[in-house]
C-alpha cells in the first residue's frame, strides 16, 4: 500500500522539498555585490529583516492584510456557504459551479479586469466624471482596500467550498430540534450551526489564510508600487536585487509566520470545537 | 397543555397535493396517531403542525390559538424526531436544558428540572456523557426528555421507535405511552406500523395520498372499516372484488357466490371484506376450495385457499396433533366457510388520483 504514494511522494521531495533546503541553505550565505553570493553559515540576513524598519513594515502589512482578508472571507463566505449547503433544488450542482467560476479566471487577467474597471480612467470613475458626481478621480486603486477586495474575491471560493462540505454534514434536524425547542434562528445558528460548523471555519481559514500570506498578483497590480507585501519583497531580492540570500531569509520568514500561526490557530480552534464550550465562551 | 385543532389543512407543491384538506380534533391529553403508506402525508401534516413547512391552506391551532403563521420557536410544541436530532456537541443535560435555557429558566430550577426529566426516562446517572456515547436507546429517551422537559402544548413524535431494534421497540412504546397517559399530553405521532398506532393511540387516523380515509378507535377501524384501503391497512384482510346480486348474495370476480350481510347494501360492484380469523376451514373430500399453503407461526397457522378462482386466507388456532386439520396436505380438498356477519360489504375504492 505505502507503494501508492510513492509517486506523489517522489513528486514532492523533488520539487518542494529539494528547492526548499538548497533555500534555507542559501539563506545562511551572504550577499556580495561583486560576487553576488558568498559561502558562509550566518544568521545575518534574518537579523537583517526582523531589525529594518522596512521589512518590519512589509511583515506587518501582510500579516494585516493576510487576517483581514480571512476575516472578511469567512464573513462573506459563511451565509453563501450555508446557502449552498442547504440546498435541495437541482440547481444545486449549477450554483456549486458558480461558486467555483472565480477560479477559472487566472489572477492577473481579473486583476487587470480591476485596472480598467477602478483606474482613474477605468470605469467607474469615467462614469462618475461624466455624469460630473465627481471632479476628480476617486483613489479606488493602489491602496489596501482594493489590495484585500482583490484577494478576498480569489479566496472566497476556497472559503465558500471548504465551509459547506461541512456545513452540510450538521443535520437539518439538528437546526428544527432547537427551533422546536425556542431558539429563535439566530440564536439556532449561534447555539447550534456555528459551533458544528467549527471544523469547517478552521480548515477554511488556514487554506484561506496561507492563500493570502502568500497573495503576489493582487498585491502587484491593485496595490501599486509603493505597496509592498511579502511575497513580492521575494521577489523583488531575487530577480531585481539579486540578493539571493536575502530574499531566501524573507522566504522563510514568511514561510515559519504562516506555518507557526494556521498550526496554532487550528489547535486553539480544534481545541474549543472538542470541548464544544463555544457557547459558555460567546 | 392544551387541544390541537388542524381546520382544512392543505399543503401543495406546485400541481401536487401531498396533503388535503385535513380535519382533526385532539383534546388535551388525547394521543392520536397519524397511520399510513410512506408519501401519505403524514409526515407532512405533523411538520405543518410544528412550524417547518407552511400551509398552503387552512389553520392549525394549538389551545385554541390560531398558530398557523407563528414560526416553529413561538408554538410550544415538544418533537421527537425520527433521528432524535439530539445536539451533537452538548452533553445529555445540557441537550436536555436547552428549551429551558430559551425560556429563560433561570439555572437553580432549570437543573432540578433536568435532573427530574432524565428521571423520568431513566437517564439520570447519564448527564455527562455525549449522544455519541450513548446507544440507540438511550439517546431517543434523551430525544423524549427534551422534549417533555419544556411541558410543551402538544407533543409530537415522528415514527420514534424506527430506529429501535425489535425488542426494545415494545419496551419504549409501553414506556411513551405510559408517561403520555401520565402526564396528560395531547399527543400526535407519527407512523406507518400499524401495531405501534393500534397499541399506543387512543384513535388513529388513517391517511392515504394526503387524504383522510378514516378516524376512529383501533375496534373501530378494525372492526367497521370505512373502505378497502383501511381495512387492508389496518389488520389483515381478504378483498375480494364481486357484484351484489340481488336475489343472491355477493358473487366474487371468478364466479363463486360469497356468504355475507346483504342487507341496505346497493346492488352493484362493490368489495367483500372479511378477516382472515374469521374464515374456518374443514377437511372436505368433496370440499368447493384447495388447499394452496400452509404457513406454521407457533400458536397460529395460516391456510392459503383457493375457492374456485378467489384467493381466500384463513388464520386459525393452530390445530392440536390429533386433529384433521393437522393432516391436510396442500392440494387436498377442503370447505371454508363463515358467518355471514363478519364479511362487510365496502365501495369499489373511488379512483380520484389514480391517474397521478
Amino acid at each position: 500500500m505505502a507503494a501508492l504514494v510513492l509517486p506523489a511522494g517522489l513528486l514532492v521531495s523533488l520539487l518542494l522539498l529539494a528547492p526548499m533546503l538548497l533555500l534555507f541553505r542559501i539563506s545562511l550565505n551572504l550577499y556580495s555585490p561583486t560576487e553576488m553570493m558568498v559561502e558562509a553559515t550566518s544568521a545575518a540576513n534574518y537579523l537583517r529583516a526582523v531589525a529594518d524598519p522596512y521589512y518590519r513594515q512589509v511583515l506587518v502589512t501582510t500579516l494585516l492584510v493576510a487576517s483581514g482578508s480571512t476575516l472578511l472571507a469567512l464573513l462573506l463566505g459563511f451565509p453563501a456557504a450555508y446557502w449552498l449547503a442547504r440546498m435541495q433544488s437541482r440547481w444545486k450542482s449549477f450554483a456549486t459551479v458558480v461558486v467555483m467560476f472565480p477560479l477559472l479566471v487566472g489572477n492577473v487577467v481579473r486583476a487587470a479586469g480591476w485596472l480598467a474597471l477602478l483606474g482613474n480612467g477605468g470605469a467607474i470613475n469615467a462614469a462618475l466624471l461624466g455624469l460630473g458626481v465627481i471632479a476628480a478621480p476617486l483613489p479606488l486603486l493602489y491602496n489596501t482596500g482594493a489590495v484585500v477586495a482583490g484577494i478576498v474575491a480569489v479566496v472566497l471560493p476556497y472559503m465558500i467550498l471548504t465551509l459547506a462540505a461541512v456545513i452540510e454534514s450538521i443535520p437539518r434536524q439538528a437546526e428544527e430540534a432547537a427551533a422546536n425547542l425556542g431558539a429563535r434562528p439566530m440564536t439556532v445558528f449561534r447555539r447550534v450551526v456555528l459551533p458544528l460548523a467549527l471544523p469547517g471555519v478552521a480548515a477554511g481559514s488556514v487554506l484561506v489564510f496561507v492563500l493570502c500570506m502568500n497573495t503576489y498578483a493582487s498585491a502587484v497590480l491593485l496595490g501599486g508600487p509603493q505597496f509592498k507585501m511579502m511575497a513580492p519583497a521575494v521577489y523583488d531580492q531575487f530577480v531585481r536585487g539579486n540578493n539571493w540570500p536575502f530574499g531566501a531569509a524573507l522566504a522563510f520568514i514568511l514561510l515559519g509566520i504562516t506555518l507557526t500561526l494556521t498550526v496554532v490557530g487550528s489547535a486553539a480552534l480544534g481545541r474549543r470545537y472538542r470541548r464544544g464550550k463555544l457557547e459558555e465562551a460567546a | 397543555m392544551g387541544s390541537l385543532v388542524l381546520e382544512a389543512l392543505t399543503k401543495r407543491y406546485g400541481t401536487s397535493t401531498a396533503v388535503e384538506r385535513v380535519d382533526l380534533e385532539v383534546p388535551q391529553g388525547e394521543m392520536v396517531a397519524l397511520l399510513g403508506p410512506s408519501g401519505c402525508g403524514k409526515t407532512t401534516t405533523l411538520r405543518m403542525v410544528a412550524g417547518f413547512v407552511p400551509p398552503s391552506a387552512g389553520r392549525v391551532l394549538i389551545g385554541g390559538a390560531d398558530v398557523t403563521r407563528a414560526p416553529p420557536h413561538a408554538r410550544n410544541t415538544g418533537m421527537v424526531f425520527q433521528s432524535y436530532a439530539l445536539f451533537p456537541h452538548m452533553t445529555v443535560a445540557d441537550n436536555v436544558a436547552f428549551g429551558l435555557e430559551m425560556r429563560r429558566v433561570n439555572r437553580a430550577d432549570r437543573e432540578r428540572r433536568v435532573r427530574e426529566a432524565l428521571q423520568l426516562v431513566r437517564l439520570d446517572r447519564l448527564e455527562d456523557r455525549l449522544p455519541r456515547q450513548l446507544s440507540g436507546g438511550q439517546q431517543q429517551r434523551v430525544a423524549l426528555a427534551r422534549a417533555l422537559v419544556v411541558n410543551p402544548a402538544v407533543f409530537l413524535l415522528d415514527e420514534p421507535l424506527s430506529n429501535l431494534d425489535a425488542k426494545l421497540r415494545g419496551e419504549v412504546r409501553m414506556e411513551i405511552r405510559s408517561l403520555q397517559q401520565r402526564l396528560g399530553l395531547t399527543t400526535l405521532i407519527v407512523t406507518h406500523d400499524q401495531e405501534e398506532a393500534l397499541t399506543m393511540a387512543d384513535r388513529l387516523v388513517v391517511m392515504e395520498r394526503g387524504r383522510v380515509r378514516q378516524v376512529g378507535t383501533a375496534e373501530e377501524l378494525y372492526e367497521r372499516p370505512a373502505d378497502p384501503f383501511v381495512a387492508g391497512f389496518v389488520g389483515r384482510c381478504n378483498l375480494v372484488e364481486g357484484e351484489l346480486e340481488t336475489p343472491g348474495g355477493f358473487r366474487a370476480a371468478s364466479g363463486a357466490l360469497l356468504p355475507c350481510l346483504t342487507a341496505g347494501a346497493p346492488a352493484g360492484r362493490a368489495i367483500l371484506a372479511l378477516r382472515p380469523e374469521h374464515v374456518r376451514i374443514a377437511p372436505a373430500a368433496d370440499g368447493p376450495a384447495r388447499l394452496r399453503a400452509v404457513t406454521y407461526l407457533g400458536a397460529q397457522t395460516e391456510y392459503h385457499v383457493d375457492l374456485g378462482g378467489t384467493p381466500i386466507l384463513a388464520i386459525r388456532q393452530t390445530p392440536g396433533a390429533e386433529e384433521p386439520l393437522r393432516r391436510l396436505a396442500i392440494g387436498d380438498a377442503v370447505s371454508v366457510s363463515w358467518d355471514a356477519s363478519a364479511a362487510r360489504l365496502l365501495p369499489v375504492a373511488q379512483t380520484d388520483g389514480q391517474g397521478a
